[in-house]
């Protein structure tokens, strides 16, 4: 059995696994440190957790990976790419070692703590696996990215001080709460564990954070050391932390800020160069329409950045509703289809603006994907009537050679797709079920059509 | 623009040579009306010969269609070239004007 690597199992895995990766991360520094008994009520949960991480290693051995972009999914190749990278890590995290110690050689001592407890360390080596699934949902699978920069920041920053705190007590607790310790000054060498801990993380804290109030101080040269070490990654981390916020912050809001950079150089450029305040509306009123359909993006710009097969995908998904809609698709063999989605340019029209003017060559198509547009006669004001989504026009002054004799104009704003003259005897010429597509296209309109031509009307 | 009138039982065939257009239009036009005004009211166009049409000359055929459904007559085109034939294909006139390849079909549809 092989597990594609970003198949939703294997997702809903690594999350549980990641929830046990942080559990162990906590529960075993804090039962090294601040509960040195193999009796502990998180005694045998601990052992429940190994057998997840046991089942993970096999998990990895089959599950998929990602080479030059493209996945390799036979077994042994999975396997070989496993054993390389993090087997080895992952086993020595996830084996029951200390188990084996216990039985082998009984609860000796190590650096004034339990044998037993200082192997169970080990599993600490599972924050590395941390890391490999959080990456591994950021470059596939994450929606948001931003958010899961911001949980991958606070998990570390908060492991890191517990981890911290865990080792601080364990400075006191391993010489035997010496007069001068830290932990007998404050008083809390006899105090239960809850205290204990509350005390260590405390200290943490305001020693990481540069508050540092004084109540608790080092008097040990072993405590000195780790408050040297401790103030020195607190100065670094605190910078990192106030660096890495705004950073954050900023790139969550991207879109948005350099959205409102745009708008702001826009309307700067139309108050410089005195454009009345109507029109100026009209182009914020623009800007909050694309913001509000596209957040912001320039399509056409984002998508000519693709390579042409992964831009072909894209248009198909964004344009699903259209391929649904707008007749003229209905009809298409999938190859033409994909020729005009790649073929069609994409605009927006503002209310009231002109998209095809009276008196010009028609040069293109106009395809309606959404919103509405009327046809006016420019000198008499006179409407001839609506054009909705899914509704097509331009093609009879383009096929007939004749100048437009009426205006279209949006009635709100107005999504539409436009395919030029060259495209549209490029795609003719290659693809002669064409003209079959059009005239479905236009079948059900062709009462509006010719009414229009009777009265002249050629868009 | 020459325009040639030919019978065939009780449909009279006009067959357009040259421009269909805004100049040209007028003089088929007076054509068509003469026709049915004479009380013709089965006519067949024949566009073998035609190069070229321009809306004015759509303009024609639509209301020629629409006159001779309105006194229970009949209008059938045939024998498109393809630029016309596109221009009925796109604008979907191909529906709403009976349109066949040949002469001898188009008179089989009366």
């Amino acid at each position: 059995m092989i597990i594609r690597e970003l198949s939703k199992p294997r997702l809903l895995w690594d999350g549980l696994i990641l929830v046990l990766i942080i559990i162990s991360c906590v529960m075993v520094p804090y039962q090294f440190a601040f509960n040195q008994s193999n009796a502990l009520s998180g005694f045998q949960i601990i052992y429940l957790i190994d057998l997840f991480f046991i089942a993970d290693i096999f998990l990895n051995c089959r599950t998929t990976f990602r080479r030059h972009g493209v996945e390799v999914s036979d077994r042994p190749s999975c396997t070989s790419h496993y054993a390389r990278r993090l087997m080895i890590v992952d086993i020595l995290g996830s084996l029951p070692l200390d188990l084996i110690a216990w039985i082998l050689v009984g609860n000796g001592q190590v650096l004034g703590g339990s044998l037993v407890l200082a192997l169970r360390l080990l599993r600490l080596l599972r924050i590395v696996r941390l890391f490999v699934i959080l990456r591994r949902w950021e470059a596939f699978s994450w929606s948001n990215p931003g958010a899961l920069r911001v949980v991958k920041f606070l998990v570390s920053i908060l492991l890191l001080m517990h981890w911290l705190a865990c080792i601080w007590f364990f400075s006191a607790f391993a010489s035997g709460f010496p007069a001068d310790s830290w932990a007998t000054r404050a008083g809390i060498a006899e105090s239960g564990p809850v205290a204990q801990y509350i005390r260590s993380i405390y200290w943490t804290i305001t020693t990481m954070t540069t508050v540092g109030y004084g109540d608790i101080t080092p008097a040990r040269s072993v405590e000195y050391v780790l408050s040297a070490i401790i103030m020195l990654m607190g100065a670094s981390l605190y910078a990192f932390i106030i660096g890495s916020v705004a950073s954050l912050l900023s790139s969550m809001q991207a879109a948005k800020n350099s959205h409102w950079e745009r708008i702001d150089s826009v309307t700067e450029f139309l108050r410089q160069r005195h454009v009345p305040a109507a029109l100026d509306a009209k182009v914020r009123n623009y800007y909050e329409y694309v913001w509000e359909h596209d957040r912001g993006m320039d399509k056409n710009a984002m998508l000519n950045d693709l390579p042409g097969p992964l831009r072909l995908e894209i248009l198909l998904h964004l344009a699903s509703n259209i391929l649904k809609t707008v007749p003229l698709f209905k009809n298409c063999s999938p190859v033409l289809r994909d020729e005009l989605l790649t073929s069609l340019e994409s605009r927006t029209f503002t209310p009231g603006s002109s998209i095809a003017n009276e008196g010009e060559m028609g040069r293109s198509i106009y395809f309606i994907v959404e919103g509405g547009v009327e046809i006016i006669s420019t000198e008499t004001q006179k409407s001839w009537g609506t054009l909705g989504e899914g509704d097509y026009f331009g093609f009879l002054s383009m096929v007939l050679g004749e100048r437009r004799t009426a205006t279209t104009r949006a009635i709100g704003f107005c999504d539409l797709l436009i395919l030029d003259k060259e495209n549209f005897n490029r795609i003719k010429a290659e693809f002669p079920e064409f003209n079959d597509v059009l005239k479905h296209a236009s079948a059900e309109r062709t009462e509006q059509i010719s009414e229009l031509v009777m009265e002249g009307i050629i868009l | 623009m020459e325009i040639s009138v030919t019978e065939s039982g009780d449909v009279r065939i006009l067959s357009f040579q040259g421009n269909l257009d805004t100049n040209t239009s007028p003089q088929a036009e007076s054509e068509i009306n003469g026709l049915i005004d004479a009380g013709s009211q089965q006519l067949l166009i024949n566009f073998e010969k035609l190069d070229y049409i321009s809306s004015a000359g759509l303009r024609i055929l639509l209301a020629t269609a629409k006159k001779l459904k309105a006194s229970q007559g009949d209008l059938k085109i045939c024998c498109l070239n393809e630029t016309v034939q596109e221009v009925f294909d796109i604008s979907g006139f191909a529906t709403i004007l009976s349109v066949s390849k040949t002469e001898e079909d188009a008179l089989g549809a009366f």
